[in-house]
């Protein structure tokens, strides 16, 4: 820099430091994220990166954030980590060693999770994430990590619940699962489970991550005359699921799955035949869910859907409520300093859009599943853990016989 | 035992579909020596271009097949004289640099101009199947199955038995010698770049219909392709589909009796047995 340069500088530094700091003049508190904004998990990614900006622009829309009698207007830094894990890792650690940011936001799929909450613990900077739901994250005694999303064990419980009151009653399960950690622990919480409510299981096959032909498995399952077919996978991997099913004529009374159900792009690329799929999801577009900043879900559902052109799932909700339990965990710190806000989300409590935010001592949420299915175009909450909240359809027609 | 006739059927109809898949990229390896890590991201190409024609001109995906490939020659045979001639006789390295290059500006790109929305050829047949006794056998499958024959048999004919076929087999057994037979292979190097990427078009459209088509399904098929390509042998179409059919049973089999997982491993631990055992390929000429 030259001389005339600097000396500008220090001029400026030394008028702006000797003005009172008026609200606009705060500091931005930024918040870091990497997420998959290109690569194979793109399509789920953008979800975080949506909700993120929806909900970053709506809390400075109406003020900012306000921490000792002051607002501050958040910011938002955002890396694509192409779906590459090791690229996520290298991107946090670059969020909190150069670009300083003040707090973490978290990456899609439990993973990235995993290896990013490594970092986020080693530089004690909190992390909220709203994309990994599997137990692993939250078992290695982590202070600075808190999560989301329901945990993964219990995708299937409202499920294998509401197996007992339908009719007829179905005697044998098939569980498939993909091999990559959230799969496994949703296949780990689920056995017993099915033991407990009394199904045999009949098939129990873990398989490849990008797995694109189930034809063997498919067969197995018709020759085993199977009742119920728990699947828990990939988007990818579900989609050819159910495709393949449908061309070997394969029809257990039940199937559902872990991922895809709820998503409007999973029933679009599917078209009639998403029919009969059960699935499951923490949240609903509900007006019962109150919000401090958006007035409750349905209004978030609505704002979200107007500025990006498609419907949220529960995994933009989680991500938008990652935002808010930061922002409410900071106001109650009354600070942005990480160990405070950390100590803070620990025992924080409000009601989100999301639904009521509070955190396991391992930092983990505790929400319940719905059971949804897709019942013709439309997706139909059809059992909310305890009772039915619309008929099931139930069991499924073999293929041949759909309209 | 139903079932085990049921799983080497289901293994046979993918294996036509591998065998389609790994057409192109035997072809442009035997007679360029490229190997084409864009293969894959061709397919991808191919099926994108066979959804749009269903979704927006209501064209029947096996008619579309075509059309598709024609687009894709076009492409091919201008990519080859534009771009991939300059590499046709550097090192092995730099044509992998360059094709590799390839494959990551064709997925991004795809991304960008179609987004990353999972996309289904799904005509209100794509999911049929009928009764043979106790087998179902699914009519896309079967259709394609019947496709990849024809493909695979026409290319071999087409090889041994057309003027144009022998002087691309000759151009990759002795450039010299066929450049004094009046071979000019500026032209037929493109022709044949030109030709894999119509068979990866036409692959591209019959994995739509039976799969789901996103920007990133490229990598997996080029190495699905690549090893298909080697347990089968480049000298000849017919390898291919042998290739194709070996594998397409080995990772049925291996699902049903050893787990879905290891479906990968056998098909691989396979390659390198080939490899090692006959390096040309099961209907390869032993060298």
């Amino acid at each position: 820099m030259s001389s005339s340069g600097s000396v500008l500088l220090s001029l400026c530094l030394a008028v702006s430091a000797a003005l009172p700091l008026s609200p606009a003049h705060a500091q931005d508190i930024v918040l870091g994220a990497s997420v998959q904004l290109t690569g194979p998990l793109a399509n789920t990614g953008r979800y975080y990166r949506d909700a993120y900006q929806i909900t970053v622009d709506k809390i400075n829309a109406a003020g900012g954030v306000k921490i000792g009698g002051q607002a501050h207007k958040l910011a938002l830094k955002l890396y694509d980590n192409q779906s590459d894990v090791n690229l996520s890792v290298r991107q946090y650690t670059q969020l909190l060693t150069q670009d300083k940011v003040n707090l973490l936001l978290g990456p899609f799929a439990s993973n990235f999770a995993i290896a990013d909450s490594a970092v986020s613990e080693k530089y004690r900077v909190p992390m909220v994430q709203g994309g990994g739901a599997s137990d692993q994250i939250f078992s290695r005694n982590f202070k600075y990590i808190f999560g989301t999303l329901a945990p993964a064990s219990n995708y299937f419980g409202s499920t294998i619940d509401m197996l007992a009151h339908l009719k007829p009653a179905p005697k044998t399960a098939a569980l498939l699962y993909a091999d990559d950690s959230f799969d496994v622990s949703v296949a780990n919480g689920t056995r017993p489970k099915l033991k407990s409510a009394g199904l045999q299981i009949v098939m129990d096959e873990r398989y490849s991550t990008n797995a694109s032909d189930f034809n063997t498995l498919l067969s197995q399952i018709k020759s085993k005359n199977v009742d119920v077919v728990l699947v828990a996978g990939h988007e990818t991997e579900i989609l050819n699921f159910v495709r393949q099913a449908k061309s070997l004529a394969v029809a257990p009374k039940l199937y559902s799955f872990t991922v895809g159900v709820p998503s409007e792009d999973f029933r679009k690329a599917l078209g009639k035949d998403a029919d009969y799929a059960f699935g499951m999801t923490a949240w609903l577009p509900s007006a019962d869910l109150k919000d401090r900043w958006f007035g409750d879900a349905q209004q978030f559902a609505q704002a979200y859907r107007a500025k990006y052109g498609y419907d949220p799932d529960y995994h933009a909700a989680s991500g938008a409520a990652d935002v808010e339990t930061l922002v409410q965990a900071m106001e109650n710190a009354g600070s942005t300093d990480p160990k405070k806000v950390r100590d803070e989300l620990a025992k924080i409590k409000f009601d989100s859009l999301y639904g009521p935010i509070a955190f396991a001592a391992n930092g983990q949420i505790d929400l319940p599943q719905d059971v949804v299915q897709v019942q013709g175009d439309k997706l139909v909450a059809v059992y909310n853990g305890k009772t039915f909240t619309a008929q099931a359809k139930y069991p499924m027609p073999a293929w041949g016989a759909r309209q | 035992m139903d079932l085990l006739i049921q799983v080497l059927v289901n293994g046979i109809l993918l294996g036509g579909l591998y065998a389609v898949m790994a057409l192109g990229l035997a072809l442009v390896w035997g007679v360029l020596n490229i190997v084409n890590l864009a293969h894959g991201a061709f397919i991808m190409l191919g099926a994108y271009i066979s959804w749009h024609l269903y979704v927006y001109a209501s064209i029947d995906p096996f008619l579309g097949l075509p059309i598709t490939a024609i687009l894709m020659f076009a492409l091919g045979y201008a990519l080859q004289r534009g771009l991939l001639n300059l590499i046709v006789r550097a090192p092995m390295f730099n044509t992998l640099l360059l094709t590799f290059g390839l494959e990551v500006v064709l997925t991004y790109l795809a991304q960008l101009a179609f987004s990353a929305d999972y996309r289904t050829i799904n005509p209100a047949y794509a999911g049929n199947s009928f009764q043979l006794g106790a087998l179902t056998i699914p009519v896309v499958r079967l259709a394609a199955f019947a496709v990849a024959l024809g493909l695979t048999i026409g290319m071999w004919l087409f090889l041994l038995h057309t003027r144009l076929g022998r002087a691309i087999r000759a151009t990759a057994q002795n450039l010299v010698a066929a450049r004094l037979y009046g071979v000019e292979p500026r032209h037929l190097y493109a022709l044949t770049f030109g030709l894999g990427l119509a068979l990866a078009g036409a692959a591209g459209g019959l994995y739509g219909t039976v799969s789901q088509i996103n920007p990133y399904i490229g990598a997996s098929l080029t190495a699905k392709s690549f090893a298909i390509s080697i347990i089968g042998g480049l000298d000849n179409p017919l390898g291919v589909l042998v290739g194709g059919l070996f594998l397409g049973i080995v990772e049925s089999l291996t699902a049903l009796y050893i787990g879905p997982t290891f479906s990968d491993v056998a098909s691989f631990s396979i390659l390198i047995l080939v490899l090692i055992v006959r390096p040309s390929g099961l209907l390869g000429k032993t060298a």
